[in-house]
C-alpha cells in the first residue's frame, strides 16, 4: 500500500483512496458490531451468566438486532434543546474517531496514512471528539447532560497531557513520531517491545487511555448510577447510535494505538515465528489489550471526580514528565557507553 | 474579576438508578457541591397503617410483607409478636426456632442485596450478580419452606404456617460454610479494591451523639461505636440461647456501615449454625382460636430488623382488627440525617451516602 | 494496587466457572410444591360458605351461589359465580387456607403475564381449566389445626 499512497493524487487515485476508505469504514463498522457482542459475553462469564444467547446462533445476530432498533427508533428532539448544536453533536463527536483509524499500521503492507507525526495526529484528532461531547451535553438543556458533559470535558483535556508526555518516552526511543517506525523499531524478540524498556509509560498511558475512552473505572461522565447516563442522557436513536459507535471505534482504536506503541504491533514475539503473517499477530496483541479493557470493566468500581482530577494532575503528569528526563538520560549513558 | 456563578436546582429522581425506588431529593448544587438537599419521600406510600383499621390480624401479616420487601420475615414478625404479646400467647419451640432461622437467612438476604446494589452504585457491576446469585440460594430455600419468593407471609400469629419440608434443615445447615466461602470471595473481590475505598473511607462521617440524637439504628448507628443490637440488648424469640457479637466500628462513615453489614452476615451464619443444631422436634402452631380477638390494651414491640430497628405499637379495643397500628420503620428514621450529611458533599458522594443508609422506599413510605 | 489485581483474580477466574443462569422460557421452572400460584376451584366442591370472600385482604374474590338445581340433594346451595381479579389478588394463600372443602386450592403455575387488564380478571371457568400443577399439601395447618383441637 506503501506505493499507493505516494502516487500523485489524480482522480483515479482518490477514487481508490476514497473507496478503501469505505472498506475500511465498513471493517470497523463489523469490529464495532463483534466487539459490542465480545463485551457483552466476556462480561456475562464473568458474572456467571452467559450473555446474549437470544438472537441468532450464540446471539451473534444480537448487536445487529440492537442497531437495527435504533435505527428503527423515534428521533426525539427535546422541545427546549438547541436543535442544530443537539444535531451537530454526535457528528463531531464521531467523525475524528474514524480519522484517527487512518494512521494505524495493522501490518507492515497495510496502512493507510504513513504520517511523520502519528501520534500527534491521533491525540490531537482525538481530543476533538471532547468538542462533540460538550456540545451534546449543552445543547441538550439536562442538568444531568450538562454535568456528565463537563466532567467529560474536565477528564478529556486531563488525561490527554499524561498520554502524549508518556507516549514522548516511546518516541524517543525510537526516533520518530511515525507509527510505522515506532513499530519497526521494536522488531526482534518480544523484550524489545516498547513496554519493557518503557514500563512506566506503559502504566501512564494504559492508564490515560482508558481515562480517555471513558471506560470503567473512569466512566465518569456517563456514570449511569449518579449522572443517568451523563451527556448522552438526551439522546435517542441513531444519535444515540453515533455516540456509542464513537465510544466503541475509540476502543478499537486505542487498543490499536497501545498494541503499536508498545506491543510492537505486527511484529512476533520470537523472530522464529515471523512465519505467520503480521496482520494476524496484531490482531491477536489487539484482542489482548481489548481484553483487558472489558476485564477491568467487569471489576473496577468508578472513581470519584476529585480523585480523578488529582490522579491525573498529581501522579500521573509527574510520573510521565519523570519517565521523559529518566529515558532521556539513560539513552544518553547508553549512547555515551557505545561511544 | 471573579466569575459568576450559579447554583442549580437539580431533582434526583423520583425516578433514577441509583435511589432505590421511588425516592426523590432536590439538591442546590454549585457545580458539584451540594449545597442544600431536600428529601422527598411519600411516593410508595399505601397506607398500610390506615388499610390495617380495617382488616383483621392475619389479614394484616401480607401487607406487613410489602412494607420493607426485602426483608419480609423480620415485618411479619414484629406484627406477630406485637400481637402475641397482646393475646399472651405461647408460641411452640419449634415455631420459634423456624422464625429465628428464617430472620437470620433473611438478613443475610437483605445484606446480600444491599451488598451487590451498593456495590452498583459506586460503579461495579460484577458484585450484583455475584450477590443476586447468593441471594437466589436463600429464595429458594424460603420458596421451598412457604412457597414466596419474596412476599412469604410465612408467620402467623402463634406460630408458622408450614414446618420445614424434609431436608430443609440440612440444606440451610450446607448454606453456612457454602456462604463463608463466598464472603472470602467478595472480599477479594470488593473489600480491597482500593478505588473502592477510596470512594467510601471518610464519606458521610457522624459521630455518635449525632446518631443517637436522630434516632438511627441499626448498621447506621452501630458504626459510630454504640453497641445497640435488639437481640442482645432486648432478647426477643429465642436469641438469647445463641452465642453471637454485636459488631461495632468507630469511623461513622460508609466505611464502617460497608464493614458492618459484612461482619453482620458472617454473625447471622454463626446463629443459624447453631440454631439448626438445636432445632427441637414439636409442632409449629400454637392453640389459637380462630379469630383473634386481642384483649383491650396496647402493645409496642421491636425487633432488630437487617435495617434497624424495626418496632410494631398496636391498639386494641378487643375487636378482630386493631384500632391503630403504626410501624416504626428503620429506613424512615435513618433517612432523617441525609440532609445534615449531605451538604458540603459532591454529587457522587450522595449516591455514596445514600446508598450506605440501606434504605428500602416500601419502608420508608410505607 | 494488589486489592485491584486480587479483584481482576476473581472475576477471570469467575470466566470458566459454571454458569448459574436458569434456561427459563426454554425450559419450564419448576416449583416447589409449597409455591403459591394461581388458583384451580372445583366448583362441585363449594359449599358457597364465603370464608374464603371475607378473608381476602384484598377482596379480590367475589361469588354468588343458586339453589341446587337437583331438588334431591342433601346441599342447599351451589355456586353460580366465582370470579377472581388477578389485578390485585396477592396470592397470600389465606382462601385455600379458610377453605373447609378444599375447593380453592393453590397451584404451581405462576405464568401470568398478559396484554389486557380483563384477561387478568379470571371466572369460574378458567379457574376450573386452571387445573395443572395442583399443590399437594393445601391446607395442611388448619387440618393439623382442627386434629389438634379433636384431642
Amino acid at each position: 500500500m506503501g506505493e499507493l499512497l505516494t502516487r500523485p493524487l489524480t482522480w483515479g487515485s482518490f477514487l481508490t483512496f476514497f473507496l478503501m476508505a469505505v472498506v475500511l469504514l465498513l471493517i470497523i463498522l463489523f469490529m464495532v458490531t463483534y466487539a459490542i457482542y465480545a463485551e457483552r459475553k466476556i462480561l456475562g462469564y464473568m458474572q456467571s451468566r452467559i450473555g446474549p444467547n437470544r438472537t441468532g446462533k450464540f446471539g451473534l445476530l444480537q448487536t445487529p438486532a440492537d442497531v437495527l432498533k435504533l435505527l428503527i427508533k423515534e428521533d426525539v428532539i427535546p422541545e427546549k434543546a438547541d436543535r442544530p448544536l443537539f444535531k451537530l453533536a454526535p457528528v463531531i463527536a464521531f467523525v475524528p474517531s474514524f480519522v484517527v483509524l487512518a494512521t494505524i499500521p495493522y501490518s507492515e503492507h497495510m496502512y493507510f496514512a504513513d504520517l511523520d507525526i502519528g501520534v500527534l495526529y491521533y491525540v490531537a484528532l482525538s481530543g476533538l471528539t471532547v468538542i462533540g461531547i460538550v456540545l451534546g451535553g449543552w445543547a441538550s438543556n439536562n442538568k444531568y447532560a450538562l454535568i456528565g458533559g463537563m466532567r467529560s470535558a474536565a477528564q478529556l483535556v486531563s488525561y490527554a497531557i499524561p498520554l502524549v508526555i508518556s507516549a514522548v518516552g516511546v518516541v524517543l526511543m525510537s526516533g520518530t513520531m511515525n507509527l510505522r517506525g515506532i513499530v519497526e523499531g521494536q522488531a526482534g524478540w518480544f523484550w524489545n517491545w516498547n513496554f519493557i524498556p518503557q514500563i512506566l509509560a506503559f502504566v501512564v498511558f494504559v492508564i490515560s487511555a482508558i481515562a480517555e475512552l471513558n471506560r470503567t473505572p473512569f466512566d465518569l461522565p456517563e456514570a449511569e448510577s449518579e449522572l443517568v447516563a451523563g451527556y448522552h442522557v438526551e439522546y435517542s436513536g441513531f444519535r444515540f447510535a453515533f455516540f456509542m459507535l464513537t465510544e466503541y471505534v475509540y476502543m478499537i482504536a486505542m487498543s490499536a494505538l497501545i498494541t503499536t506503541l508498545f506491543f510492537g504491533g505486527w511484529h512476533a514475539p520470537a523472530p522464529f515465528l515471523e512465519f505467520i503473517p503480521g496482520f494476524i499477530w496484531f490482531l491477536l496483541k489487539f484482542c489482548g489489550v481489548f481484553f483487558f479493557i472489558i476485564w477491568l470493566r467487569g471489576t473496577m468500581p468508578r472513581i470519584r471526580i476529585d480523585q480523578l482530577m488529582s490522579l491525573g494532575w498529581r501522579v500521573l503528569l509527574p510520573l510521565s514528565l519523570g519517565n521523559i528526563f529518566v529515558t532521556a538520560i539513560v539513552m544518553e549513558i547508553v549512547k555515551a557507553i557505545n561511544g | 474579576m471573579a466569575l459568576r456563578t450559579e447554583e442549580l436546582l437539580l431533582n434526583v429522581g423520583p425516578q433514577h438508578p441509583s435511589t432505590h425506588g421511588v425516592f426523590r431529593i432536590v439538591v442546590k448544587i454549585d457545580g458539584e457541591i451540594i449545597k442544600e438537599a431536600t428529601p422527598v419521600m411519600g411516593y410508595l406510600h399505601r397506607g398500610t397503617e390506615k388499610l390495617a383499621e380495617n382488616l383483621n390480624y392475619t389479614q394484616i401479616i401480607p401487607y406487613t410483607d410489602r412494607m420493607d420487601y426485602v426483608s419480609a420475615m423480620t415485618n411479619n414478625y414484629v406484627l406477630v409478636s406485637a400481637v402475641e404479646k397482646l393475646m399472651q400467647l405461647e408460641v411452640p419451640e419449634r415455631a420459634e426456632f423456624l422464625r429465628v432461622i428464617v430472620m437470620e437467612l433473611q438478613r443475610i438476604a437483605s445484606h446480600l442485596l444491599w451488598w451487590g446494589t451498593y456495590l452498583l452504585d459506586i460503579g461495579a457491576m460484577s458484585p450484583f450478580l455475584f450477590a443476586f446469585r447468593d441471594r437466589e440460594i436463600i429464595i429458594e430455600l424460603f420458596n421451598e419452606l412457604c412457597g414466596a419468593r419474596l412476599t412469604y407471609f410465612y408467620m402467623r400469629v402463634g406460630g408458622v404456617k408450614w414446618d420445614a419440608p424434609d431436608g430443609w434443615i440440612q440444606k440451610v445447615r450446607d448454606f453456612v460454610p457454602y456462604m463463608r466461602e463466598r464472603l472470602k470471595l467478595y472480599d477479594d473481590l470488593v473489600s480491597g479494591n482500593e478505588i473502592f475505598l477510596a470512594r467510601i473511607k471518610g464519606v458521610g462521617r457522624y459521630d455518635a451523639q449525632t446518631a443517637i440524637d436522630y434516632g438511627l439504628s441499626g448498621a447506621n448507628l452501630r458504626c459510630t461505636g454504640v453497641k445497640r443490637d435488639l437481640r442482645k440488648d432486648q432478647p426477643y424469640s429465642v436469641y438469647d440461647r445463641f452465642e453471637f457479637d454485636v459488631p461495632t466500628r468507630t469511623e461513622g462513615d460508609c466505611y464502617a456501615r460497608y464493614l458492618l453489614r459484612i461482619e453482620e452476615i458472617k454473625q447471622s451464619l454463626r446463629i443459624l449454625e447453631q440454631a439448626v443444631e438445636m432445632f427441637p422436634e414439636g409442632p409449629v402452631m400454637a392453640k389459637v382460636p380462630r379469630v383473634l380477638r386481642p384483649p383491650e390494651g396496647e402493645v409496642y414491640s421491636r425487633v432488630e430488623s437487617p435495617r434497624g430497628e424495626i418496632g410494631c405499637y398496636v391498639v386494641s379495643k378487643g375487636k378482630d382488627s386493631p384500632y391503630r397500628l403504626k410501624f416504626r420503620r428503620p429506613s424512615f428514621v435513618n433517612l432523617q440525617i441525609l440532609p445534615k450529611l449531605l451538604v458540603g458533599e459532591s454529587i457522587t458522594n450522595l449516591i455514596t451516602i445514600l446508598g450506605a443508609t440501606d434504605i428500602v422506599v416500601g419502608e420508608v413510605d410505607a | 494496587m494488589k486489592g485491584l489485581v486480587k479483584g481482576l483474580g476473581v472475576t477471570l477466574r469467575n470466566m470458566t466457572k459454571k454458569k448459574v443462569t436458569y434456561k427459563y422460557p426454554d425450559e419450564p421452572m419448576k416449583m416447589p410444591n409449597r409455591f403459591r400460584g394461581v388458583q384451580h376451584f372445583e366448583p362441585e366442591k363449594c359449599i358457597v360458605c364465603n370464608q374464603c370472600a371475607r378473608i381476602c385482604p384484598t377482596e379480590c374474590i367475589t361469588l354468588t351461589g343458586k339453589k341446587n338445581p337437583d331438588p334431591e340433594s342433601k346441599v342447599k346451595l351451589v355456586i353460580d359465580t366465582f370470579d377472581l381479579n388477578f389485578e390485585i389478588c396477592i396470592l397470600c394463600d389465606l382462601c385455600t387456607e379458610v377453605c373447609p372443602t378444599e375447593a380453592i386450592v393453590m397451584t404451581n403455575n405462576f405464568e401470568l403475564a398478559a396484554y389486557s387488564r380483563d384477561e387478568l380478571f379470571k371466572d369460574k371457568e378458567w379457574l376450573t381449566a386452571n387445573n395443572t400443577n395442583v399443590r399437594e399439601e393445601n391446607n395442611v395447618s388448619l387440618l393439623k389445626a382442627k386434629k389438634g383441637g379433636a384431642e
